[in-house]
């Protein structure tokens, strides 16, 4: 217990109470100054019959963690095979290359790629030199999300590429060097043993990147605003808007709730389907 | 040491782990309940909204101008952007060493309705008389039928322009009287190439918003939103036109357009923007004598002011109001307002201290801003103003793209908000 409490103590204060509370607040229609009035589950009610802008921000998560998601993992782990294959001095360049964006803050990042990706932002600009009309990055609902995903991949796939870089050196060598010996090519000993022995590090990075993808907030927020119109607005930032913009803490709440159990549930899913594709032999 | 020295038995790793995990999120508990502050004394802080240095010598300028009264006064500034005020405030007063003193626009006082304090008792006990203070801006920070902030000014919005520009493109400078018809004019004169006439932001209340409101539109009727308002949707669609049919002007950037505009007005970029007095000393130091300063363009020509305008008011769990209140009546007695206007540029909402505001300032300017606040209307919004601000800035980027009309954005938010 002396070792068991502080752990527990800590986990109980800023885990379980608060998600207590959370789901006390849901069911209030429960103002950032005054007091609470008691609703019930018209919170609930008014998220999946009434509220215009939650099916589609819950639209849009779903289209943004999917696409980052899978966009991710391949890059990060093409990246990763490259690395290792780069071996050396390079690689380890290489690495540290890729990590700067996920140490800098988003917020930073978020407003440079405003700025390249204005109309006439230096992105338009250098393809105008090669005689490219660029389209309108931020201002067209289907290139806003690109634009939104493309900086998340930016910023977030440094963590999963040393993540499947470590998992790639883990790797008994031995075997590797047997499918030298057999003939097989990169291609081939990458898909026939590579892949095979590293998804349990994949199986990680997947839960990871998809609970990571379903609390986008920082990049809509500050790239784009959710717009154009709705077309970037995600769970949480519909959350955050309705908390601390409009005054619903109650509605954030239940908001807060479903994105909480569809992500419990997805994340259940994925670990109910592991064994159909995760190998943990060695 | 000798033998009988009383040796601590030393910790091991594993207590000491376990005695800074038990301390860490206790310390941490503890600093959740804690000051956010650092200890001022809350009958003399301002929360108020903080941009930039030009908002924070305008506070400065009311400390200052108290200060001349009364060498004792103190008043300690504290908040956000002016952009974050509207979402920090409401937890900020929730606090327990919340200031006593809150800045709130008229635009907003519905919306701040639980945190501002009646003041007409208070006002009545020290002998001031609400009276002297412009009257719509008194109107818009009443809510249900109690005054909840004094107002330091009454701004119309008004029409910022390069009197270079329009001399060297051998242009009328505009004045008292300006129809959209000359507006458009002007502004196609004044663009070639990539110089474009005028910068537009893309925020609700400015360009699009005051034409609509010049021309005897309103966003909000008896307490109600009515953003589909004829007049309103047109001021919004001649704004998206400039851009995407007449090509005077460019699109905003999609985000937080408003700096860029004030800075291209500035840098003499573009020959107009449409903005507050509040920036009036702003725009004075970067274009000097060239600074111009028109009635907002209406379809007859006529000056009608959409009168913006902020005062301070008492948070409403002020521990002490009566000292609280002593302190907003330093920073708004019309000696301190209109020492302001004078150095700042904002207009006094006091009228006997219109004279300090024009000291110093070109005689068509005042006369601009003059006619467009004697003939004008505050902007009195709903408490839901935020949400439909917010939706606004997410929805115009297809306005001035040209994707969908201003009747079908101010509908959709219309419908959304009610």
């Amino acid at each position: 217990m002396p070792y068991l409490g502080p752990g527990m103590l800590g986990f109980a204060i800023f885990i379980v109470v608060p998600l207590v509370v959370s789901l006390v607040i849901s069911v209030f229609d429960w103002p950032l100054f005054g007091a609470p009035e008691f609703v019930g589950l018209r919170n609930y009610q008014y998220m999946l019959d009434g509220d215009p802008a939650f099916w589609v921000s819950l639209r849009n998560t779903l289209i943004f963690a999917v696409l980052y998601t899978a966009v991710n993992l391949a890059v990060a782990l093409g990246l990763s095979y490259w690395l290792m294959n780069l071996g050396g001095r390079w690689a380890a360049f290489f690495r540290v290359l890729f990590f700067i964006p996920v140490v800098t803050p988003m917020i930073g990042n978020a407003l440079i790629f405003r700025l390249m990706l204005n109309d006439d932002g230096i992105v338009n600009q250098a393809l105008a030199v090669i005689g490219i009309e660029g389209p309108q990055w931020l201002n067209v609902p289907g290139w806003a999300m690109f634009s939104l995903i493309m900086m998340s991949l930016w910023q977030g796939m440094g963590y999963n590429i040393i993540v499947l870089g470590a998992g790639i050196a883990g790797i008994n060598p031995s075997v590797l060097e047997a499918s030298r010996i057999d003939g097989a090519g990169p291609v081939s000993r990458f898909f026939r043993v590579v892949f095979p022995m590293l998804t349990p590090t994949i199986f990680f990075c997947t839960i990871m990147t998809v609970i990571g993808a379903f609390k986008v907030f920082a990049q809509p927020y500050a790239l784009t605003e959710g717009g154009p119109g709705n077309a970037t607005n995600t769970l949480v930032l519909h959350l955050y808007r309705n908390g601390f913009s409009f005054d619903r803490l109650g509605y954030a709440s239940a908001l807060a709730w479903v994105l909480f159990v569809l992500v419990m549930l997805i994340t259940a899913v994925q670990f109910s389907q592991q064994k159909r594709w995760v190998t943990y032999d060695s | 040491m000798n033998a009988s020295t009383t040796r601590m038995p030393s910790l091991s790793r594993r207590s000491l782990l376990a005695g800074v995990g038990a301390a860490v999120p206790l310390a941490a508990l503890a600093g959740c309940g804690g000051s956010s502050s650092s200890g001022s004394d809350p009958s003399t802080t301002l929360y108020t909204w903080i941009s930039n240095e030009n908002d924070r010598a305008q506070w400065q300028a009311f400390v200052d101008a108290a200060k001349e009264v009364d060498p004792e006064f103190e008043l300690t500034l504290e908040g956000p952007s002016f952009e974050d005020y509207w979402t920090k405030v409401k937890t900020r007063m929730s606090s327990n060493d919340a200031p006593s003193l809150l800045t709130t626009q008229a635009a907003r006082a519905q919306e701040l309705d639980a945190l501002l304090a009646p003041l007409d008792d208070l006002a009545e006990s020290a002998g001031i008389d609400l009276g002297q203070y412009n009257e719509a801006m008194i109107g818009g920070m009443t809510v249900d039928g109690t005054v909840r902030a004094i107002p330091y000014d009454a701004e119309p919005m008004v029409l910022f322009y390069n009197k270079a520009l329009f001399t060297d493109a051998d242009l009328e400078l505009p004045g008292l009287s300006y129809t959209m018809d000359q507006f458009l004019d002007n502004a196609s004169a004044l663009t070639s190439g990539d110089a474009y006439g005028l910068a537009i932001s893309a925020g609700l209340v400015h360009l699009g918003m005051s034409i609509g409101f010049a021309n005897g539109g309103s966003p909000v009727t008896d307490g109600a939103l009515s953003l589909t308002d004829p007049k309103i949707v047109e001021g919004l669609q001649f704004s998206f036109d400039l851009v995407t049919e007449h090509e005077v002007a460019e699109a905003p950037a999609a985000v937080d357009s408003e700096p860029a505009a004030q800075q291209a007005l500035m840098n003499g970029d573009v020959a107009m923007y449409v903005d507050g007095p509040w920036m009036y000393q702003a725009y004075a130091d970067a274009l000097g004598e060239d600074l111009g300063v028109a009635i907002i363009p209406s379809e007859s020509g006529e000056a009608r002011g959409l009168i913006q305008g902020s005062g301070f008011g008492i948070a409403s769990n002020a521990k002490d109001p009566e000292a609280a209140f002593a302190s907003v009546m330093a920073i708004t007695t019309p000696e301190v307002i209109g020492s302001v206007a004078n150095a700042r540029g904002t207009f006094p909402s006091i009228a006997s201290e219109e004279q300090q505001w024009a000291e110093g300032k070109a005689e068509d300017n005042v006369a601009a801003v003059t006619a467009l606040a004697e003939n004008g209307a505050p902007l009195i919004t709903t408490p839901t103003w935020n949400e439909v601000g917010s939706q606004f800035s997410q929805f115009a980027t297809d306005g001035f793209r040209g994707n969908r009309s201003a009747e079908e954005i101010l509908g959709e938010i219309q419908a959304a908000i009610g």
